[in-house]
């Protein structure tokens, strides 16, 4: 583990994530999208709930982070 | 007198923001929709230390694509009388890191109020927010700003946010304490994608980077080093990043299963993983339920110790603070959800409610665990 600079676990990680957020998948159609709009499939609905999650977590822990982004448009939003 | 000073600054920014954008806002200025939230949250642990807050938030649709939104929060804090000397790691730590100071008497209930306000105005897809939070010995700012763009017919959102923040640390300190005023910026950068995957999936993955600045350690606290007591001390740069993924999947008994993992490391040696899982159930068409598991482990600090051999410590740094050392978490938690909308056709003045109550149970390896109670009320009107 280095002091500075990203490590190469972490530059790892964030590569993988964009690679799966980049892959290929089928083209869903706003009318196809029934589900994906319903409160309990939601990354917006809890954020607030995330947010004094991460507060508490931060209080009793050493990381912070994972709440980052909030918003988005499309089927994204809710 | 000087906390009256120090609330004047963010009054008279808030002012300034809302004097520039007051010509733009009465363009716009035509209530569409409002909601209001209000959420009791009661905080226990094994320390006995007790916080209640007790918040509220207001969000407001304004016209062409805007939306207002504040949020404020009353937390009550109350550390338990110690026997322990004043100062030591059994004298601090509540949930919001709070501390017990070293003035006043330790053998007494220690009480600390604080109180939090935010804003944020979005228009489309960019927004800016402040944040103000006010306690005895800690004030603290915050300015941010983000964007956010579809991509590939909706299929594709990236988000970019941005924020910097500066807090003051004025120390309530006596003819003992060593305590000194202290500053802390933080300049933060995040950068999000989500992802419609298909019909029932969608993946969201992000990288936040957090550069920080100034006094990282408790004031409060002192570290056994070298056969005596010397004040905390940790760097005052820290570099923070991680990178996250996040997946919902809904299934077809009316349920979904949400995943997400994160990974995050500093400079300061400390690298974690978090796992966390979270399956929703409908139990009606208005009531639902959510079940929760957390768990969570990292590895130390490079100047942590469980002992320092002398008072210069590890390259100058000692640290009492367990959350720099190698630890372990679960957390277990159980949700309802009660959204009356769907009786709205039927009971008019019962739909515009939703009510929410939430359990948590957390315990880690430093053999500290704690119970968590919310109880919250939507109003939309």
């Amino acid at each position: 583990m280095t002091r500075n600079g990203l490590p190469r676990t972490l530059r790892l990680v964030a590569l993988a994530a964009l690679l799966a957020a980049s892959a290929g998948c089928a083209h869903v159609r706003a009318y196809q999208r029934e589900h994906l709009v319903d409160r309990i499939m939601s990354f917006e609905a809890q954020a607030k709930k995330d947010a004094r999650q991460t507060k508490s977590f931060d209080a009793r822990e050493g990381s912070t982070g994972g709440n980052g982004g909030a918003g988005g448009g499309c089927a994204c939003s809710n | 007198m000087q906390q009256l000073r120090r609330g004047i600054g963010p009054v008279a920014l808030a002012l300034g923001v809302c004097t520039a954008w007051a010509p733009r806002c009465s363009a716009f200025l035509s209530v569409d929709e409002q909601n209001a939230t209000s959420l009791f949250r009661y905080f226990n642990d094994s320390g006995h230390v007790l916080v209640r807050s007790l918040m509220g938030d207001y969000a407001l649709k304004l016209q062409n694509d805007a939306a207002l939104t504040l949020h404020w929060n009353n937390e009550r804090v109350t550390v338990p009388a110690i026997r322990a000397a004043a100062g030591s790691q059994e004298a601090v730590d509540a949930i919001t890191t709070a501390s017990r100071p070293i003035s006043g008497n330790a053998f007494q209930d220690f009480i600390k109020v604080r109180n939090e306000m935010e804003g944020s105005l979005d228009r489309g897809p960019a927004g800016v927010d402040y944040y103000y939070s006010t306690e005895t010995d800690y004030l603290a700012q915050q300015l941010g700003g983000h964007f956010n763009h579809d991509f590939s017919d909706e299929q594709l959102n990236l988000s970019l946010g941005a924020s910097y923040g500066w807090d003051a640390i004025h120390p309530l300190a006596n003819d003992r304490s060593v305590a000194v005023d202290g500053t802390k910026n933080t300049m933060h950068w995040n950068a999000v994608a989500t992802r419609v995957m298909t019909p029932t999936t969608m993946l969201r993955v992000g990288v936040e980077l957090n550069l920080v600045d100034g006094l990282q350690h408790n004031p409060y606290r002192n570290v056994y080093a070298g056969g005596t007591n010397v004040p905390e001390r940790h760097p005052d740069h820290r570099q923070r990043r991680d990178a996250f993924l996040k997946l919902n999947q809904y299934l077809m008994n009316k349920s979904s299963m949400k995943l997400s993992y994160r990974y995050y490391n500093d400079d300061w040696g400390i690298s974690s993983h978090e796992v966390d899982s979270r399956l929703s159930q409908y139990v009606t068409p208005a009531l639902s339920a959510e079940y929760e598991y957390r768990w969570y482990t990292q590895t130390s600090a490079w100047f942590y110790r469980e002992q320092y051999l002398t008072t210069s410590g590890i390259d100058g740094f000692q640290t009492g603070d367990y959350r720099m050392g190698p630890l372990s978490s679960h957390l277990f938690g159980a949700s309802l959800n009660l959204d009356l909308a769907t009786l709205a056709a039927q009971h008019p003045a019962l739909g515009h409610f939703g009510v929410r109550v939430e359990y948590q149970r957390y315990f880690n390896s430093n053999n500290y665990s704690a119970n968590i109670l919310e109880t919250g009320l939507d109003f939309r009107f």
